[in-house]
């Protein structure tokens, strides 16, 4: 195994609703520029492509093919990752084992979506497709009003359930997930690259917007974002050459658990909230990184939270805190910017939803603060070691990535 | 002006098959009609599930002891619904509950009445509420009531 370092980082200048300017791959080439830019490297420094998005979200199959001539591919190796909400890094881990494993020097993680050119809902219920249509034909009540397998959770679907369920074990209240929600609006009103903001968001201005499916308010809820993120990779050889600064990779880990919420027919439906694979690949990443105490060797922490409360669940689960614990210490103040915890300084997902980019932008997001490039939204304490975690497929599947400031001992 | 194309289609149930449907959905809908529930056990672990499940999800092996569950159960979690899957608000608020009937280890969805909101929480005491003309299907139960 080789050690592995990002050495460049590209965004699309904005993430917005609607991207109405630009094509798809118009779009991602804007974030490749940047990525070039910003690394120095030019297309004939590129060994491979990693390209992810959601499947069936803007109903274009094989993006990564049309792009081709937009990510600098042509005459390259291209492969295409979606694992759901964890895409962006399971995109990246892929590009580390491209590297780590010597067969490749550089490589380029292309991510993006463009929600204004597509439909969630139907995208995501294109996941669970043969679920429904063999729960159909038993005669499930498709309007979730009557009968075995009424999902409920309204648009915010079985979600709610695993906030209930956090909730309860955890001993917070829904105004912890309104401050948590208004804490990433604020800190989004930071970053240039968030969707969002809200400089005086406060949780009793969250308290007032609608209720959709208890305890899960329209302000806890992410919003759909078009925009592309693009991250450079390289060998140890390769970056001391390429980069001035760089964040290296220590660990990669993920899991996978059965799926939840809303699998009748396969027979098992359990806890949503209990996220074990969160904990088992947390558990190995931190082996694989060395880190006996990750409460102590883990300064900066990115959350995937496409819903506020699981910033503070999944805190929890990755054994940042302890179980009832992550509430309290935002009611500390401890996960702000200026805290001992400081988590999600970019907005999170919660505020910037470009669902391909979103679990790659939580591992970039801790490489500029690693590197002190955060700007407006660089946290007060110094980073040295920093978490970034992916959540995704049905509920089920977890992704963590575990970057420093120098290059692991190996 | 934003236009949306419409393309008519259809999608033939029949098209999906299920090797679970024979030994864990016929089967239960089957009992359905008869206001019973039927799962099956690993003879191996001890889990059940309900519906029957071909093979032990923990195992990996093939599983076929049948286990009879009780309509009642409880809460293990919940949601109140105040909008429907596109947002609009509704009339009145929803109860859904996820329920663990006695002597299953999954857990099963369904719509929760003759029960307030504000009174619903983890741990409360529910039963099916079957309906009264039973065709065999997951409609046949109609809803959970309190205990």
């Amino acid at each position: 195994m080789r050690n592995v370092a990002i050495v460049g980082i590209g965004y699309t200048p904005v993430f917005v609703s609607k991207r109405r300017d630009v094509c798809i791959p118009e779009m991602i080439s804007e974030a490749v520029e940047n990525a070039f830019k910003n690394s120095g490297l030019t297309p004939a420094d590129i060994d491979a492509v990693v390209f992810g998005n959601m499947h069936t979200f803007e109903g274009l199959n094989l993006p990564h093919l049309w792009s081709a001539d937009f990510i600098a591919s042509l005459g390259k190796p291209v492969m295409r990752i979606a694992t759901g909400g964890t895409t962006g890094m399971s995109a990246f881990h892929a590009a580390y084992y491209h590297i780590a494993s010597g067969l490749h020097d550089v490589v380029m993680v292309v991510t993006y979506e463009k929600h204004s050119e597509g439909d969630a809902q139907v995208g995501l219920m294109g996941i669970i497709t043969p679920e429904i249509m063999a729960m159909l034909a038993a005669g499930i009540d498709v309007t979730g009003q009557k009968g075995m397998g009424a999902i409920g959770g309204g648009s915010a679907g079985g979600i709610s359930y695993q906030a209930t369920s956090y909730l309860h074990h955890s001993g917070a209240g829904i105004e912890h997930i309104d401050a948590i929600a208004a804490m990433e609006r604020r800190n989004a009103s930071k970053n240039p690259y968030a969707h969002l903001k809200d400089p005086e968001a406060t949780a009793e201005k969250i308290a007032q917007t609608p209720l959709i499916s208890w305890p899960i308010r329209f302000g806890h809820v992410c919003p759909t974002t078009d925009g592309a993120t693009v991250c450079i990779l390289a060998s140890e050889e390769k970056a001391a050459k390429i980069a001035d600064k760089a964040a290296w990779v220590w660990a990669v880990a993920n899991c996978a658990s059965d799926a939840t919420t809303g699998n009748l027919i396969e027979g098992i439906i359990t806890d949503p909230g209990e996220q074990m694979p969160a904990t088992i690949a947390a558990k190995k990443a931190y082996e694989r990184a060395g880190i006996q105490d990750p409460r102590k060797e883990i300064d900066y922490v990115e959350i995937y939270n496409g819903f506020a409360h699981q910033t503070l669940m999944f805190l929890e689960r990755i054994g940042m805190c302890e179980v009832g614990e992550a509430h309290k210490l935002l009611e500390k103040g401890e996960l702000e910017m200026s805290g001992s915890l400081p988590v999600n300084a970019s907005g999170g997902v919660v505020s910037t939803n470009a669902i391909g980019t979103s679990a790659l932008n939580r591992v970039t997001e801790c490489a500029l603060q690693l590197m002190g490039q955060a700007g407006e939204h660089q946290v007060e304490k110094e980073v040295h070691k920093a978490l970034a975690h992916g959540w995704g497929g049905l509920m089920q599947y977890v992704t963590i990535t575990i970057l420093a400031d120098k290059p692991k001992k190996l | 002006m934003e236009e949306t194309r419409q393309v008519q289609g259809t999608w033939d149930l029949s098209t999906f098959k299920f090797r679970i449907e024979g030994e864990g959905i016929k089967n239960m809908l089957k009992e359905m009609k008869e206001a019973k529930l039927l799962g099956n056990r690993c003879h191996k672990c001890g889990t059940v599930y309900l519906p029957a499940n071909f093979y032990c999800r923990k195992c990996h092996i093939a599983i076929h002891e049948p286990a009879e569950i009780s309509d009642h159960g409880e809460v293990m979690s919940y949601t109140i619904g105040y909008a429907d899957v596109r947002g609009n608000p509704l009339d009145e608020p929803r109860v859904s509950l996820m329920v663990k009937l006695d002597g299953s280890d999954t857990w099963i969805m369904g719509a929760g009445e003759d029960m307030k909101p504000e009174d619903v929480h983890i741990g409360m005491r529910v039963k099916i509420k079957w309906a009264d003309q039973r065709v065999g299907n997951l409609q046949d139960m109609e809803s959970f009531i309190p205990e």
